[in-house]
């Protein structure tokens, strides 16, 4: 199961949470084993817990659990939400500062909401993207010089439990 | 000749163009908003970029994306199309810049144009009637007062940076002048972000008829026959016919070689439309000129046999018109009705939604241009335009009794749409007779 699929299958069951007034939802589809819990952080939302049951581990695993309470990969963690950053505007994303240089982030890097993730550029003019969240880079899903359009996904950052 | 176009507009006219492009063997990048994103004929592009959400300000209209998305896709040229960009000279200039052709005409004749004053001055040097109004924008109330006095009432406060029929206000009297135009100033500021305005006489029971010329950069300028438009409604036309079917032919001579000497005087190249009012004594008033291709270019296709969105990509490429004025010959008669997602019994409210069944017409001399199909869901983001029905055949009479009969087979179930409406000018005696002008769709409301 693709990513995008995770997420959508997600976003419905929160979806369906909500609107029966549910405090927990377990399903396992596709070798993907859901948990839902509401209340993780205080708020309305469900806490999502997400575990793998198969062979085909759709979320990439970090090489070294970085995030406290552990990786959502391992469904240790509590109420940790997969945040996707996506494209803000069309123009080539560049992974690091410069040609040579190292990338700005790479998969199990903590970031900040300052934190510069990569550059879009358009029209020669070098724009600097932010996490905007705190968390674990879990996923780059764009490639180093690749064309990006308006809301493609560019990383997937893992937020920590509160 | 290029090799790759953007084409940065949407709906049908998006189609249109790639059609277009297709022939020419010019590969196609479509751009699309997020609420655009399910379009069938983005599948017909050779690539499509997302320039942003569905709100215009942030997609259509959004310049640095739309130079981005041209430059990641390393076109050649931009088609602008009509409506949002087309005829924003900031947009051209840009272009320019960026070293990407601006389908279209330069951003200087786009300015010029665009003063909807400076384009009744340049038209009036070229020796063509213009309306009788104030020489320049009114800058005070007793100018307005004298103007209007001078030219008679009733009178039409229009915006110099209006134009397509938008922000224009009619004044009966002295009494509702200066109100309806301190109404018009603001409202020509929040539209436009200008708040000048001049004044018009008001042309009564005339005629909308319009010219379509087309223009490269070696200096030659031709027109392809005029179109007649008078069947609007607040000021936005619903049917156009092509020839305009009550002007004699010296009328229609002295409207050709108006709006190319006009077009010429503005160092116009590409495709552009010369708009002039008639009234029922045949005295004929520029009003205006667009530049861009319009909506209605169909009907003007169909008597010409030339496709104008191509003879645009040529003389952008620098090539020169593929015809001269000599081999512009009208046959027939065409008429296009747009087809909008309206509801013509509840003030033409607009009526997005799920296109449940769609089913169009076909057969002999009928062409349907759309980006609509059945199980289409018309986003609430944009125009209400779902298709264009056009048809041509040998004579008016004949290509009446087609539209009526195309109109009939037209299946669009989900959403209302004006085709009730247009079924009824088919049939009506006045419209048979050719005798209608720019208040018979109102008038038409009224009756019911």
């Amino acid at each position: 199961m693709e990513f995008d699929e995770i997420q959508d299958v997600l976003e419905r069951l929160i979806g369906v949470m909500d609107a029966r007034k549910l405090d927990e939802l377990e399903i396992e589809v596709e070798g993907l084993k859901v948990a839902l819990r509401r209340g993780g952080r205080g708020g309305d939302s469900p806490a999502v817990v997400v575990a793998h049951a198969g062979a085909h581990p759709a979320v990439p695993m970090p090489a070294a659990p970085a995030a406290p309470g552990g990786t959502p990969a391992e469904g240790e963690g509590e109420g940790e939400g997969l945040h996707i950053v996506s494209s803000p505007m069309v123009g080539t994303f560049y992974r690091s500062p410069a040609p040579d240089a190292d990338p700005f982030v790479d998969v199990g890097d903590e970031v900040t909401p300052d934190t510069v993730l990569c550059i879009i550029e358009a029209m020669k003019v070098m724009n600097e993207l932010k996490a905007e969240v705190a968390g674990v880079v879990q996923a780059v899903r764009a490639e180093d010089r690749e064309a990006v359009e308006y809301g493609q996904p560019l990383f997937v950052i893992a937020r920590p439990s509160a | 000749m290029f090799s790759r176009i953007l084409v940065a507009c949407r709906g049908e006219i998006a189609l249109r163009i790639m059609r277009a492009c297709r022939e020419l063997g010019i590969e196609t990048v479509a751009v699309y908003s997020q609420a655009d994103a399910e379009m069938v004929y983005l599948d017909f592009a050779d690539a499509s970029i997302c320039i942003g959400p569905g709100e215009s300000s942030q997609s259509y209209l959004n310049i640095p994306h739309i130079i981005a998305a041209a430059e990641v896709a390393d076109v050649d040229a931009i088609h602008p199309g009509y409506g949002f960009l087309a005829e924003v000279a900031q947009f051209a200039e840009v272009c320019r810049d960026c070293h990407i052709e601006f389908i279209g005409p330069s951003a200087e004749a786009l300015r010029l144009m665009g003063n909807k004053v400076a384009a009744r001055n340049l038209a009036r040097k070229c020796g063509a009637p213009v309306v009788p109004g104030s020489e320049g924008p009114i800058d005070s109330e007793d100018q307005a007062r004298t103007t209007a006095r001078e030219i008679g009432f009733p009178v039409m406060i229009k915006a110099a940076s209006g134009g397509g029929g938008r922000g224009m206000r009619r004044a009966n009297n002295e009494m509702t002048l200066l109100s309806h135009m301190a109404i018009a100033r603001s409202e020509a500021e929040a539209a436009f972000g200008d708040p000048s305005v001049y004044i018009e006489k008001v042309v009564e029971r005339a005629r909308h008829v319009e010219v379509q010329v087309l223009a490269d950069q070696r200096g030659r300028v031709v027109h392809l026959g005029e179109r007649d438009c008078s069947l609007q409604r607040r000021h936005q036309k619903l049917i156009e016919e092509a020839p305009c079917p009550v002007i004699t032919p010296k009328l229609r001579r002295r409207l050709g070689d108006d709006a190319v000497r006009i077009a010429a005087a503005a160092d116009y190249v590409g495709a552009g439309t010369v708009e002039f009012l008639v009234d029922p004594d045949n005295n004929y008033y520029f009003i205006e000129m667009n530049c861009r291709i319009q909506v209605e270019h169909p009907v003007t296709e169909m008597v010409t046999g030339i496709d104008i969105v191509k003879e645009q990509i040529r003389v952008a490429a620098g090539e020169r018109l593929s015809f001269r004025q000599e081999d512009v010959k009208i046959q027939g008669a065409a008429i296009e009705c747009r087809i909008n997602a309206e509801d013509p019994s509840n003030d033409f409210k607009p009526c997005p939604g799920l296109i449940t069944r769609f089913y169009a017409p076909g057969g002999p001399g009928v062409r349907v241009d759309t980006h609509a199909h059945g199980g289409y869901r018309i986003p609430p983001n944009y125009d209400s335009l779902i298709a264009k029905l056009i048809v041509h055949r040998r004579n008016r009479e004949e290509a009446r009794v087609c539209m009526r009969r195309a109109l009939e087979e037209f299946v669009i179930d989900g959403v209302k749409t004006t085709i009730p409406l247009y079924l009824e000018v088919f049939g009506h005696s006045a419209f048979v007779s050719g005798r209608v002008d720019t208040t018979f769709i109102e008038n038409l409301e009224r009756d019911h």
